[in-house]
């Protein structure tokens, strides 16, 4: 897979901060952010193709923030990362547009599997 | 944690099997309200007489409903008890694979910082190849037991889903049967033998996945309680009612009288670490309620132990609703 611009949302720093060195590691383009309205922020700065997102977060949590990082990037991929899905949480969280969803824990090559079969599955071109 | 009772809400399985306590009380009720004072006092007292008698005609059938309704009520109890430790187990869940997710990029990461001391090592260091060997093993030793947490956490996930039965007409025999087979050659391997007492049953309505888990459940417990030789009965036969029952019955050690009200708990068990959750029974419990069943166990001192599955012709009934409208009322 080429170079792929990451963004990490995540409000646990450790988590985000070796999440986006890993990413960096695999020759992707990564860059955090510690709530939604950073996420928003840096959506409006520059494009990305996949939205890595954690859905419990003080303040906006994943799951209300997600129409609105749909409507800043259309185009990219967001993709789930939680400790807790149920049958109900994966429904909702489809239905108002994440392209997959993984329980942590997962590795970083789960993640990047994980893109490579959603952006197959979408006919992404690849950059 | 809120207690069963409360969870069942004000109409509990009694005053569901008689549908003529609410229409009279709304009957006096209503009454009183749209007439006047003294026709509406009339009228209420009335009302009040005919409940009076109804009571006494009903007395009766109630007491027979009760004991009738007992271990149903107290299974649906039961398992809306568990759904609220369900819940609970879920929030555990998602409080401990935060940090299982920490640790496992940490271990990532260790690992690649390794890479330069394995390039020293390629180019002949004894030192570096001493240190690397250490410190792969600590890593995947580091994986391994974020797997095993992780297994735990999410079979407590699982645990905590709610279980909505998809029924159509089953053959209960044969449903047995795939599960007996599946385990018989795990059996013949601890030399246990697993007699068929199959009867004739009538077609019912349930959910066959979902029966087959439970099935499961019971012969991998009597597996385990036998450990060598032994034998299992799996009996299945017509019961009342249009109802069926299936049995699992072995010749292990059986259950001590203080643990048989505490097997259905999650997280009940006497395996050893790693070998059980103690949510086998709880799950199947749960499942078999959802069915609208129950499952029983019975236990004689050194006859073994026996588990009982009874479900209903049709699926669901009063167990799936109340199970229902209970799920709804907890959210995620
Ligand atoms: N067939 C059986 N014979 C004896 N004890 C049993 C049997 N089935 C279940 N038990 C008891 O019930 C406990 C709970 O069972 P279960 O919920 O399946 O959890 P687990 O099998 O993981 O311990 C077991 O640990 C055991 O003590
Ligand atoms: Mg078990």
């Amino acid at each position: 897979m080429t170079s792929l611009r990451f963004l990490v949302v995540d409000d646990e720093e450790r988590f985000r901060g070796n999440l986006v060195k890993l990413l960096t590691a695999k020759g992707m383009q990564a860059e955090g952010a510690a709530d939604a309205e950073q996420a928003f922020a840096a959506l409006r700065r520059e494009a990305r193709d996949v939205i890595l997102l954690d859905v419990r977060m003080p303040g906006m949590d994943g799951v209300a923030a997600l129409p609105g990082l749909k409507a800043l990037a259309p185009e990219a991929d967001v993709i789930v990362l939680t400790g807790h899905a149920s049958v109900d949480d994966a429904a909702e969280l489809l239905a108002r547009g994440a392209s997959e969803y993984l329980v942590k824990p997962c590795t970083v090559d789960e993640i990047l599997d994980t893109v490579a079969v959603v952006r197959d599955r979408r006919g992404a071109g690849r950059l | 944690m809120p207690d069963g009772g409360g969870l069942l809400g004000p109409s509990g399985p009694l005053a569901a099997r008689s549908p003529v306590w609410p229409l009279l009380l709304g009957l006096a009720a209503l009454a009183a309200a749209t007439a006047g004072p003294w026709p509406g006092l009339i009228l209420a007292l009335a009302a009040g007489f005919v409940l009076w008698w109804a009571s006494r005609r009903s007395a009766g059938a109630l007491r027979r409903a009760r004991e009738e309704s007992c271990e149903l009520s107290e299974q649906l109890i039961q398992s809306q008890k568990m759904a609220a430790l369900g819940e609970l187990a879920a929030g555990i869940a998602h409080e401990i694979n935060n940090p299982l997710g920490i640790i496992t990029q940490e271990a990532e990461l260790l690992g690649l910082a390794l890479e330069p001391v394995e390039a020293a090592q390629r180019d002949g260091s004894p030192l570096a190849a001493a240190f690397l060997a250490e410190l792969r093993d600590g890593i995947g030793e580091i994986m391994r037991q974020v797997n095993r947490c992780s297994d735990i956490t999410h079979k407590m996930l699982n645990f905590a889903r709610k279980v909505a039965p998809v029924c159509q007409p089953s053959d209960v025999n044969r449903l047995v049967e795939d599960m007996v087979a599946l385990v018989e050659r795990e059996a013949t391997k601890q030399d246990t033998r697993i007699v068929r007492m199959y009867g004739e049953l009538p077609r019912v309505t349930t959910d066959p996945p979902l029966l087959r888990q439970v099935v499961l459940n019971l012969l991998n417990n009597a597996m385990q309680a036998l450990e060598r030789g032994g034998m299992i009965f799996v009996t299945t036969r017509a019961a009342e009612d249009g109802q069926i029952a299936i049995e699992v019955r072995d010749t292990g050690p059986g259950i001590p009288a203080a643990h048989l009200d505490k097997i259905f708990n999650p997280f009940f068990t006497t395996k050893a670490p790693g070998m059980g959750t103690g949510l086998g029974l709880a799950i199947s419990q749960r499942i078999v309620v959802g069915l609208g069943g129950t499952l029983t166990a019975q236990s004689l001192p050194d006859a073994g132990a026996a588990f009982v599955i009874r479900l209903p012709a049709t699926c669901g009934g009063e167990g799936e609703r109340r199970h229902g409208a209970a799920d709804q009322g907890t959210g995620h």
